[in-house]
């Protein structure tokens, strides 16, 4: 069955994810062998200088599906593809050497993926002299400023930096090579509030100094809104929903969506005496046929149990997996 | 007042210097009350929290200050005494992460019934066990599993569960939700909200989410770098906040209504050197000359917000 590729027809592509799925065994020494489908044929497409936001809880396949994007997970079945000055990379089919040229990552936890005692200097220099760069210097100076940290800092060991200057110098280590591709993993999780914001907006300087597209993985949808072009759902390794973000977050068609825009905090002192309804239940039930929503959907018929709804385009560029539409 | 705390002073005196990680912090607690303590990391919410408990780790120690349960001032008792009477039986607290906090060789109901022996329960403790695990809406069945059977918002309960072993007068929630998925977390606040009706139970909730916080406070105290900046009614220091800090703070929650987020530029001073005068100053937009050689005192407002802040002199 062919299905056609979300917003992926156009060429104007980055990245191509086709019917991908990672599966992982869990289990074997004390108990019974089983399959984990952390993702499960999902297609999408990244276009050139978007920011795709991909949210979705723990366990939805959304770090994975990030690491698959960049060669860092290989596919069980499916193909990631990579387009770049024309040519087609197949991700999972090729050397990291070949991917690592074009792509980069910023991790989630600026304290554990920078060593605390390089200079920030040697944090930026150590990339380009890897790829023999030239103009060392000129382009560790350029990066500094794009993520508004002070060039005095240079000299400085990476622990004398705050968290907040930290995840800079990630983003600057990431952008300094000059990716066309960065996926971002939680990039803001672990920064105060005063922080995110300025993180955010040096995400979308990168994008346009540099013409990086990026995939922006969060479990904080607002952080999605405001920053990502389109935002893809997962949940439990499927994609349920892709849209326009302003589309997803006041539009929202999968009954999942629904209920994590509902379910997101809200500054309303008037609710602290109501107990919210609850219309999804909080526990994860993964079915063994079926949509994978349906054990915990207010929705659900009998169709959802039985049978596994597609991704369809419902209005222009929204596509959704749900039997209601 | 139930709880009281007065002029609290916790300081880690370590190799590079004495940090004051709570300077002069004071708030109080009403039976059936829910308040929160908010703020960034570093701001001393969680360090209150363990102070309150007697639980302050090592190097810091509580130098200065009360706190009042009911009146009587509990840093006076001996340990053994406060341990007896106070900890987990009059102030119990769920601790940041506590959901790993199980041991994961021992049955949930055995961790459990442990607390109740320790303390000298009097009753079956199965019973009470059951009884637990039916105010945290779980089926009792599942205190017969272990803690890696259940999934992240179900050991969160079970920890609540174990909080209220022991009927506590006070809860202290340090940061409930932080790992746990928002349909989860939606859960585990109703669950504390029905507490507070069913039990009557007061609980101070330690939190870095406003948004989350304000679904849930009666009052809050909103914290930075160790000094209480703003403490009020929630509809006041949601919708109405008098302190720039906690103005900044709130703009720059990321909420689904909004189409970008304001940061506070620059970060928290170093708590082993403060700067003179208001400790927010290095950031105030606002701050004035007074703002860096004089500390600001709290002002009183009618409509109960209380202010530390020299725009309002």
């Amino acid at each position: 069955m062919v299905m056609k590729l979300p917003a992926g027809s156009t060429t104007d592509y980055i990245v191509k994810v086709d019917k991908l799925s990672v599966h992982f065994t869990k289990g074997g020494v004390f108990s019974k062998k089983i399959l984990i489908k952390a993702l499960d044929n999902v297609s999408l497409s990244i276009k050139n200088k978007e920011i795709l936001g991909v949210v979705g809880e723990s366990g939805s396949g959304k770090t994975t599906l990030g690491r698959a994007t960049i060669g860092l997970q290989k596919p069980t079945y499916g193909n990631v593809y990579l387009k770049v000055d024309g040519k087609e990379i197949n991700v999972g089919k090729s050397s990291l050497k070949n991917v690592n040229k074009y792509v980069q990552m910023i991790y989630q936890d600026p304290y554990s993926s920078i060593d605390p005692l390089m200079r920030v200097y040697d944090v930026l220099a150590m990339p380009l002299k890897y790829r023999k760069e030239k103009d060392v210097d000129a382009r560790i100076e350029d990066a500094m400023r794009l993520v508004d940290l002070p060039l005095e800092l240079l000299e400085n060991k990476v622990f004398q930096l705050s968290g907040g200057q930290r995840q800079r110098l990630g983003i600057a280590r990431a952008v300094v090579v000059n990716p066309r591709y960065v996926v971002a993993d939680e990039p803001t999780t672990m920064l105060d509030a005063s922080l995110k914001g300025e993180i955010l907006k040096i995400i979308k300087d990168a994008r346009e100094a540099k013409n990086i597209s990026f995939m922006l993985i969060t479990h904080e949808l607002p952080i999605a809104k405001i920053i990502s072009d389109r935002i893809a759902v997962l949940y439990l390794g499927k994609l349920v929903e892709l849209g326009k973000s302003d589309e997803i977050i006041k539009n929202p068609l999968h009954p999942y969506s629904q209920a994590l825009i509902d379910a997101y905090p809200k500054i309303n002192p008037e609710l602290k005496d109501k107990i919210k309804e609850m219309k999804v239940k909080p526990d994860v039930i993964r079915p063994e046929k079926g949509c994978v929503f349906a054990p915990r959907c207010p929705f659900a018929m009998q169709k959802c149990i039985e049978k596994e709804p597609e991704l369809k385009e419902v209005s222009p560029n929204h596509y959704v997996a749900c039997w209601l539409y | 007042m139930l709880l009281e705390v007065k002029n609290l002073k916790i300081y880690f005196y370590t190799k590079r210097g004495v940090i004051r990680a709570v300077d002069d912090a004071s708030l109080n607690l009403d039976k059936g009350e829910i308040v929160g303590l908010a703020g960034e990391s570093g701001s001393g919410k969680s360090t209150i929290g363990y102070g309150i408990m007697r639980l302050v780790p090592f190097p810091g120690r509580i130098t200065g200050g009360q706190i009042l349960f009911k009146g009587e001032d509990i840093l006076k008792l001996d340990e053994n005494t406060f341990r007896k009477n106070y900890r987990w039986k009059k102030i119990a607290m769920v601790f940041q992460g506590s959901m790993s906090g199980f041991t994961p060789v021992f049955k949930i109901k055995d961790q459990i019934i442990e607390v109740l022996k320790i303390h000298e329960w009097n009753g079956d403790y199965e019973e009470r066990v059951k009884e637990l695990f039916k105010m945290v809406n779980m089926d009792p069945i599942l205190a017969d599993k272990y803690p890696h059977e259940l999934s992240g918002g179900q050991k969160q309960r079970a920890f609540i569960a174990m909080a209220l072993a022991l009927n506590p007068e006070v809860l202290i929630a340090d940061e409930p939700t932080t790992a746990l998925d928002v349909i989860v977390q939606e859960n585990i606040l109703n669950l504390l909200k029905e507490l507070r009706k069913d039990l009557g139970i007061s609980i101070i909730f330690i939190t870095h989410d406003l948004a989350l916080l304000s679904e849930v406070s009666d009052r809050d105290y909103i914290l930075y770098a160790g000094k209480v900046m703003e403490s009020g009614p929630s509809e006041i220091i949601f919708k109405k906040p008098r302190h720039p800090y906690t103005q900044a703070l709130i703009d720059s929650i990321a909420t689904l209504d909004k189409d970008m987020v304001k940061g506070i530029p620059g970060s928290m001073p170093d708590l082993s050197n403060p700067p003179t005068g208001c400790r927010f100053n290095t950031r105030c937009p606002l701050a004035k000359d007074i703002c860096f050689k004089e500390e600001p005192k709290m002002r009183i407002y009618s409509d109960g917000d209380e202010v530390a802040c020299w725009l309002y002199d």
